[in-house]
């Protein structure tokens, strides 16, 4: 729709529904309905139909529930843009607070709240402060937030008209759930944000919230809370301190069933407050462990792939602080098939977490079936694992085997990750070059293309050159090619080998110094780093 | 949440706390954070949006108004374009200059939260999830063109679901009385045969109407409300094979799940098998050892762990192994499970990978069908990546295969082999000779493979877990709605490696 034709589509629509204000025709409603759905179609992709505003407002005199609700949607969605035209809408949005119909009352409360307008505040006090009273348990939740709303709208004047109290009173005694849940989240937003306008009352406050009569009224209760307010019960119960072990005990005992609910978020908030209940109870902390563990291994493949990975997320950490506690269920963390990328990685990463001398041979079997895989990030990030365990054990004698059988793949990525970590393994562990290096020796150089796996080459072409015959002239080439070379590093790197080879054997590698360090020198763009370790090489060569 | 971190502080030029990290089950989470003692609550999203996989915002509702406009551009272009190697896919949790940006996949559509706080991840995805569901509950079928047709409907229920970014209710029952919409129902025809209505069906034996695709609140044509309810055993079973054929790893992940069309909410009593086990269960609560001498008893089906929905009462659980509860309505799950004794997998199959000369190989693949033969299983496919030299493959069907299809896909070197039926009992075979554009110098067999699996076996399940019973409460002696046990099994992760 090009903007001409929208326009006139606008001005259209805007007569129809000057047409149909005052209209009480039978059948009315059904062609506003209509009207309405359009406005609100084209708010939905994002173009303004502000400018009906008036005519929204003037047709929405109406007892059809339908158009009401979508005229509330239209009003929250602009009033915030327009606070002259919001004012209109106050008159009919008190009116239907006052309504017979409780669902309406609320209905129209929350438009009212959510109006976003700072100089109509003054209109929400009154419809606010019945609403708390209302008989309706749906109105009170509605209200509950709406204190909320008021207080980012305006703080002072809802902290001034004692809001805040009413909701304390509310959490503490409404048959409600709902409305206590959003009492909670209202006082504790609150508390919050008036920690710095009045430190000392906020911090009153905050105590009684986390005192022991409101954490055990909501403890008491917590079933009748929906799935997401238990939520938010658990996470405050988590920052209460109990007096004794014994306080601790009775609490896990009233949330021991959490453990096993159906959603995920219920079950890790719960598992949040047994931890947080046991910090200074060390001699638990192994059967909390045990205790929860189960639970969170169901969780992890009984929900979409986005659970999957958040539930893994908290494995992780938990896996972090108690390694041995998976150490014989590491086969849960085995990638699937089906996995999404994002979370075979996460199962990498616990796979090298939960590695132990007991199990190290299976898990890096498993890893090097998945770098023969045709996922080649999931490929690289195994080869990297299975380095990160190498480089973790002790006895990496089977490991050092499996990353050269790496090298034998002939997979340009395989082979460039795979020497990255041989580099890293001969680092820690010297004793193993004999074996490394053989194999290392037999990569043909023109497969290498990447940097990093490049300079580990060049590196171990330098470092073991007593070992490999062919060192001087696999440098060589590289030499011969550096006009091609990009890579900073590799351009560094190559010069420390040069030079280290010089030494171990001279005679072969004389000439090739020679032409590394006037290429190096003769580099038009190369970077000052390069320049200058060059001119050290260089006049330390030249004091020989 | 390691992982995390380092994603977003690379993604992000602000960086911004992880928003993982306020959740984390460290025990110094909670203590550490002394300086604003009340964190802002678990949840608050700010903006809630749907998109389809084209980018264009289906649904969009803005709660709180700290976050820009732009969120759903920002957000798409951040997925479409994931940065990494090889097609990777964006994690469903990532920050973007200070803005969290949570989604998961539904029906081939995005459904997204962003908000400016370190909420829950488990929570806000959960609930995600459960949005979905809810609007699937109600539209009968969630696609991109019944969200469209039913945008004013979908506005009703987001406006209740949430409120100022908290959650509020999200049950499908307690919605019903702020649904004033009529659902556009969208032809339950247009779905593909492979979604989850058909997935139960087995032959030509078909469970009547469209019962998984109907609205809780629209009307039937006829005017006749249908009281039935469907309780389906849903198996998802993951095996890994190794290559000499035996079984690495195996796993049985179970959902039992309900749909409702009950009125008068009656109780059900659902009944599974008496010599059922669970595991691991500390049965006195004050002892968190759990009691792992159960798990070897004699009992046939052994479960390591499950869970349940709210609404299950377990009275008679220990006793009866009876799962008692007034079903919401909608469709939910009444329990979840898991299971990793030792079951029969049921496919075998069989790989030969032999050289065949200088410039050629060929692939041989036998499937054995291990079930019973009354059982039929479903779209059947297996998928073989081949040597990355392959140019050519020419196949060679069994005599008489019907419904079988190959494929050879020149991009990916994947050879595709999909059976439509197998009868349990059957053995099929498949040749595929290779062209190899280069002598090889490696071993065959490491370049080809691993083989995986997808298959549908309705009427089965690997766990033997049964539904023995279905009792309704009756309220009138007439009173005797439809009741429907399904059970289905499907391949998760099937693996044969060379």
């Amino acid at each position: 729709m090009n903007a001409d034709s929208r326009k006139g589509e606008l001005a259209d629509l805007k007569a129809q529904l000057r047409q149909l204000a005052g209209s009480r025709q039978p059948g009315v409603e059904d062609i506003k309905r209509e009207l309405y759905k359009k406005v609100i179609s084209y708010m939905t992709i994002g173009i303004d139909v502000s400018s009906l505003f008036s005519e929204m407002v003037m047709c929405s005199a109406t007892s059809d529930l339908v158009l009401k609700k979508m005229c509330y949607l239209y009003v929250g969605n602009y009033a915030r843009g327009h606070p002259d035209l919001a004012l209109l809408t106050i008159n009919f949005l008190q009116k239907d607070c006052h309504d017979d119909d409780p669902m309406i009352r609320g209905l129209a409360l929350r438009s009212l709240c959510s109006l976003r307008v700072k100089n109509l505040v003054e209109y929400l006090i009154g419809p606010l402060r019945s609403g708390l009273k209302d008989a309706n348990g749906y109105v009170r939740t509605v209200a509950a937030m709406g204190v909320l709303k008021l207080y980012h709208i305006a703080p002072s004047q809802c902290t001034d008209n004692e809001f805040p109290a009413m909701l304390r009173a509310l959490l503490l005694n409404d048959p409600d759930a709902q409305v206590v849940a959003n009492c909670l989240c209202a006082l504790q937003e609150i508390y919050t944000a008036e920690v710095n306008v009045s430190p000392e009352t906020a911090a009153r406050d905050r105590e009684h919230l986390l005192s022991k009569p409101v954490i055990y009224s909501l403890l008491n209760r917590i079933k009748d809370f929906t799935e997401w307010a238990q939520c938010l019960v658990l996470d405050m119960v988590s920052k209460y301190v109990p007096s004794d072990s014994d306080e601790s005990f009775d609490m896990m005992n009233i949330l021991e069933d959490r453990l096993q609910h159906t959603n995920s978020a219920v079950v890790l908030a719960a598992i949040k407050v047994f931890l947080h209940l046991t910090i200074s109870m060390a001699d638990i902390h192994q059967q909390v462990y045990e205790r929860i563990k189960a639970p969170l291994l169901t969780l992890v493949n009984s929900g979409s792939a986005e659970q999957t990975y958040a539930v893994l997320s908290h494995l992780h950490l938990l896996v972090l602080r108690a390694p041995v506690l998976f150490s014989n269920d590491y086969k849960h963390f085995y990638c699937r098939y089906s996995d999404p990328t994002y979370v075979k990685k996460l199962k990498l990463e616990m796979l090298t977490a939960v590695a132990n001398e007991t199990n190290t041979y299976e898990i890096v079997t498993e890893l090097s079936e998945y770098a023969a895989n045709v996922d080649v990030a999931i490929a690289r990030e195994s080869i990297r694992a299975v380095g990160k365990i190498a480089l973790q054990q002790y006895d990496v004698n089977a490991i050092v085997d499996r990353l050269l059988q790496f090298l034998e793949m002939e997979k340009d990525y395989v082979t460039a990750e795979t020497l990255v970590l041989v580099k890293d393994l001969l680092r820690k562990y010297p004793q193993w070059s004999h074996d490394c290096i053989a194999v290392v020796g037999s990569v043909s150089s023109k497969t290498v293309t990447e940097p990093k796996a490049k300079s580990a080459l060049v590196w171990m072409l330098g470092e073991y050159a007593y070992d490999m015959p062919d060192a001087p002239y696999i440098l060589e080439g590289f030499i011969e090619n550096w006009i091609e070379e990009d890579s900073a590093q590799v351009r560094l790197e190559l010069l420390t080998a040069v030079t280290k080879i010089f030494f171990k054997r001279p005679p072969e590698s004389i000439k090739m110094l020679g032409a590394a360090l006037s290429a190096g020198l003769a580099d038009a763009h190369q970077v000052n780093w390069i320049h200058s370790s060059m001119e050290w090489v260089n006049r330390y060569l030249f004091l020989l | 949440m390691q992982v995390h971190c380092r994603e977003s502080s690379v993604q992000s030029s602000r960086v911004s706390p992880s928003p993982l990290a306020h959740h984390s089950l460290h025990f110094g989470a909670g203590a550490g954070a002394g300086a604003s003692p009340i964190c802002a609550p678990a949840a608050m999203i700010s903006q809630f949006f749907v998109l389809s996989l084209r980018g264009d915002n289906i649904v969009f509702r803005d709660y709180r108004g700290d976050v820009s406009k732009s969120s759903a551009e920002i957000f798409f272009r951040k997925v479409k374009f994931w940065k990494g190697e090889e097609g990777e896919e964006a994690p469903p949790v990532f920050n973007v200059d200070g803005v969290n940006y949570l989604h998961v996949k539904h029906s081939g559509l995005l459904f997204v939260a962003t908000t400016r706080v370190n909420p829950s991840p488990a929570l806000v995805l959960e609930l995600l999830q459960r949005i979905a569901r809810v609007t699937k509950d109600y539209l009968g079928v969630l696609n991109e063109d019944s969200l469209r047709k039913n945008f004013v409907l979908v506005y009703e229920l987001l406006d209740e679901m949430i409120d100022f970014g908290y959650p509020q209710t999200t049950s499908t029952e307690g919605l019903k009385s702020f649904v004033f919409n009529e659902p556009v129902v969208v032809d339950a025809a247009r779905i593909p045969s492979l979604g989850p209505a058909a997935m139960f069906v087995q032959g030509s034996k078909r469970v009547p109407g469209t019962a998984v695709t109907k609205s809780v609140v629209a009307n039937d044509p006829s005017g006749k409300k249908r009281e039935e309810v469907f309780v389906d055993i849903i198996e998802k079973i993951s095996v890994t094979f190794n290559a000499s054929g035996y079984v690495l790893t195996s796993e049985i992940d179970g959902t039992i799940q309900m749909k409702s069309y009950l009125t008068g909410s009656p109780e059900i009593k659902v009944g599974l098998n008496e010599d059922l086990t669970v595991g691991v269960r500390s049965s006195a609560p004050r002892d968190f050892v759990p009691d792992y001498s159960s798990g070897n008893s004699v009992g046939l089906v052994v479960l390591d762990d499950c869970n349940f929905h709210e609404s299950v009462r377990l009275d008679d659980f220990e006793t009866e192994r009876a799962l008692t509860l007034v079903p919401p309505d909608g469709e939910f799950p009444i329990m979840n499970y898991r299971m990793t004794q030792e079951f029969k997998p049921p496919f075998k199959v069989y790989p030969v990978i032999e050289e065949k000369g200088p410039f050629k190989a060929e692939v041989r693949l036998k499937v054995r069908a291990d079930f019973a033969s009354n059982i039929t299983a479903n779209m059947v496919i297996l998928r073989v990546p081949m040597p990355k030299t392959t140019t050519r493959v020419s196949f060679a069907l069994e005599e008489g295969a019907v419904g079988q299809t190959t494929d050879f896909k020149e991009s990916t070197k994947v050879v595709e082999w999909c059976c439509r039926k197998i009868v349990g009992g059957s053995d099929h075979v498949l040749t595929a000779k290779l062209t190899l554009s280069q002598e090889r110098n490696v071993n065959i067999k490491k370049e080809a493979g691993p083989i995986s699996m997808t298959f549908t076996i309705p009427m089965y399940n690997a766990s033997k877990l049964q539904v023995k019973y279905l009792q309704i409460v009756k309220k009138t002696k007439s009173y005797n709605p439809h009741r429907w046990v399904r059970y289905v099994t499907q391949a998760n992760s099937y693996v044969i490696r060379t």
